[in-house]
């Protein structure tokens, strides 16, 4: 049901930008130059680089655990995840196709995303109260996709600052996936109080992940005119829709179970902020001369 | 503008299929579960386990006990997907569980004994698929010969009826009972000796065996045949024996080595007639005989000249070695686990008919890792039970559940 809301969606969009083709009529004004003009530039295409930095947010779909407490909560040494924490990379390549306002942009990105979540484990003595161990598992993920974003980005009126918002879905692959276990911890059982941080283990996490993923995207954005080159400032939100966690594999690894981690079913949401250009493809005269409308 | 329209359309369904789709049969074909107590002392030793009508699994362990040096019974029930549903400590009065545990219809049933009333007499214990209740039935002292009921150390099911070893500490020696499920009735037994003038070091190392800290001995026992078998004290030495349960003498033993029981047979199961699966263990070392020829008839020996197997060094001294016949890629396969120097469980696959090496598994990481029990679950895979050390220090049970998917894949 979920699914058929989306195509829903995307129908209206779609129906959207439909509806604005027909209000614009032709202006009679014009002379015939400046109508081959205008209607040369009611398409372009519109080629770019950008690349920035980006921070992940987590929602937990449903929780898995190694550990199976028998006399606590299991909520006690629950996972705990930070949010928009860890600072994670992209670079995208933007082809774009202007037509009438609006334009239908695919943006091919590498996304280096991560997020970290934490559990802690007590016990302790009934005997001797002061005898005591806590153990700190801090879990880094980071988790690299080829991302396949398709957008439809509607240009604000502008002449050199043209502001722009965004929306459409994506298409994630995983290219490569690792995970990062540091154990620290007080023990307070070996005749004082021992503060303790073991050495980090690093897993090969790829079969761990969903080899596909996809979600929803919105944003919006700067461009700045500069001769023939637009300088672009963007920011997108992806919004996760499926399941990142590979549900077949999630067992798989048993360095991680040997240490008690086991992934959540869970989506991943990302907000990036890129900088880059782009180049129009098609020009109005010889020596690379375009125009903007 | 309808051909885009479709195209993304189109762009929207590819994207849609791709998506991780959630199934629960994955949840339980695979998972590892770790059953935490936050409790510092708290030291739960695993000893078998059983996969339950609902699918879920039950752990026979034993727990240490403050007033007493035997160990105390402890149950677990997990789900079918590894979580952990409910526990149970037995009274304190019956100690000493043994395996093998036993489905008999919907009961769940193991040997252990009464402490410190009624002369550490061998019971059935049976418990329900919720462990939520549990009866005790003595094993009937109207025995052959007068053998004592007493000391059980381990017991399989056989022809419908258990198949139970025991130490008769009364008359210093080692018997094989069969029993009635039901009633604890003794049908049949023989008893048989640990050595004429010398029992005295048998005496005290069968004894020390049933402490919750003594060396744990892998006694076994089975049927070949028409013969019986055990794996226990006899004459001396932790010996292989054969006994159709009339004749006083053995049909039939593998001498075990001295001094100090270094030497014997760490595992065995019949495969038909005169052919095991087994192990040894001989002075430290540890060899693995996938597909051993022993003689069920007079006396034989299981040093390495004689019986040689498969050396792995890999394994720790004295290794507890367990075996379980499987079918893996429509293949008869035999999967050794056993624990390891580097503290993991590892699984060892041999074709059953050839006792071709077909591949390996090991499990665990970081914490130390030990076997307890290894069985073939309803979905086609197996389920390895076993202690972890937690912080590697905190013994607590632990279940790894390998789809048949999984497995193959170790399986050349």
């Amino acid at each position: 049901m979920k699914r058929l809301y989306i195509i829903l969606f995307c129908f209206l969009i779609m129906a959207q930008a439909s509806a604005q083709d027909k209000k614009r009529k032709p202006s009679k004004a014009y002379n015939k130059q400046s109508n081959e003009n205008e209607k040369f530039l009611d398409k372009q295409w519109w080629l770019g680089f950008k690349a920035g930095t980006n921070l992940s947010n987590p929602h937990v779909l449903k929780t898995y655990s190694v550990f199976s407490p028998t006399n606590y909560s299991p909520e006690e040494s629950g996972k705990k995840y930070e949010h928009f924490a860890q600072l994670g990379a992209q670079a995208t390549i933007e082809a774009s196709f202007y037509f009438k306002g609006f334009y239908f942009s695919l943006q091919p990105t590498y996304q280096h995303s991560r997020f970290m979540y934490t559990n802690t484990y007590s016990w302790t003595d009934d005997e001797v109260p002061t005898n005591s161990l806590q153990l700190n598992y801090e879990q880094e993920q980071k988790v690299d996709h080829f991302i396949i974003p398709f957008l439809i980005k509607y240009d604000f009126a502008g002449s050199k600052l043209r502001p722009y918002v965004q929306i459409g879905a994506y298409s994630a692959i995983l290219i490569n996936a690792n995970k990062f276990v540091t154990i620290s911890g007080v023990d307070n059982a070996s005749g004082g109080a021992n503060e303790f941080t073991d050495p980090t283990i690093i897993v090969g996490a790829k079969d761990l992940f969903a080899k596909s993923s996809w979600g929803l995207i919105g944003g919006a954005g700067l461009n700045y005119t500069l001769g023939n080159v637009r300088l672009n400032l963007d920011a997108q939100y992806k919004y996760g829709m499926s399941n990142i966690t590979s549900t077949k594999n999630r067992n798989s690894s048993d360095s991680l179970s040997g240490v008690g981690d086991i992934l959540d079913d869970m989506t991943l949401d990302n907000l990036s902020l890129s900088i880059g250009c782009l180049f129009p493809m098609r020009f109005l005269a010889n020596g690379f001369k375009s125009s903007d409308r | 503008m309808f051909k885009r329209f479709y195209t993304l359309l189109l762009f929207t369904f590819v994207v849609l299929s791709c998506s991780e789709e959630s199934d629960p049969k994955f949840d339980s074909e695979n998972f590892t579960t770790i059953f935490d107590n936050y409790k510092f002392s708290i030291a739960y030793k695993p000893i078998d386990m059983l996969q339950t009508s609902d699918g879920g699994y039950i752990v026979l362990g034993s727990r240490k006990l403050q007033d007493s040096n035997y160990s105390g019974i402890y149950l677990l029930k997990a789900d079918k997907n590894g979580n952990f549903v409910k526990e149970l400590e037995v009274d304190d009065n019956y100690v000493n569980p043994v395996g093998h545990f036993t489905q008999i219809g919907e009961t769940y049933n193991f040997f252990c004994m009464q402490y410190p009333s009624d002369s550490l007499k061998a019971n059935i214990a049976s418990v329900d698929v919720n462990i939520e209740n549990i009866t005790f039935t003595p094993v009937s002292s109207s025995t052959p010969d007068g053998i004592n009921p007493t000391y059980p150390s381990v017991a399989s099911l056989v022809d419908n009826s258990f198949l139970l070893q025991c130490y008769d500490h009364l008359n210093r020696q080692t018997a094989l009972l069969v029993v009635n499920p039901t009633s604890g009735a003794v049908s049949a037994g023989k008893a048989f000796t640990l050595g004429v003038g010398a029992a005295d070091n048998v005496d005290e190392a069968v004894q020390n065996s049933f402490l919750y800290a003594g060396r744990r001995f892998p006694y076994e026992v089975g049927k070949v045949g028409g013969l019986y078998f055990f794996n226990g004290f006899f004459d001396f030495n932790f010996s292989l024996v054969f006994t159709d349960l009339n004749a006083d003498d053995p049909n039939g033993f593998v001498f075990g080595q001295q001094p100090d029981f270094n030497g014997g047979f760490s595992s065995v199961v019949s495969l038909g007639a005169s052919k095991f699966a087994a192990s040894t263990f001989f002075f430290g070392e540890n060899y693995i005989m996938p597909n051993a020829l022993i003689q069920t008839s007079g006396p034989s020996s299981m040093t390495p000249d004689e019986l040689p197997g498969l050396s792995f060094p890999e394994l720790v001294t004295n290794a507890n070695v367990k075996i379980l016949r499987s079918t893996i890629n429509n293949k008869s396969v035999l999967i050794y686990g056993s624990d390891t120097k580097t503290k993991e469980i590892g699984l060892y696959f041999y074709d059953e008919a050839t006792g071709e090496f077909l591949g390996s598994r090991y499990l665990g990481f970081s914490n130390p890792f030990e076997i307890a029990g290894i069985i073939n679950t309803s979905d086609g895979g197996i389920a390895v039970c076993g202690t972890t050390y937690v912080a590697g220090r905190f013994p607590r049970i632990c279940i790894f559940k390998l789809s048949k998917e999984e497995i193959a894949q170790n399986v050349k």
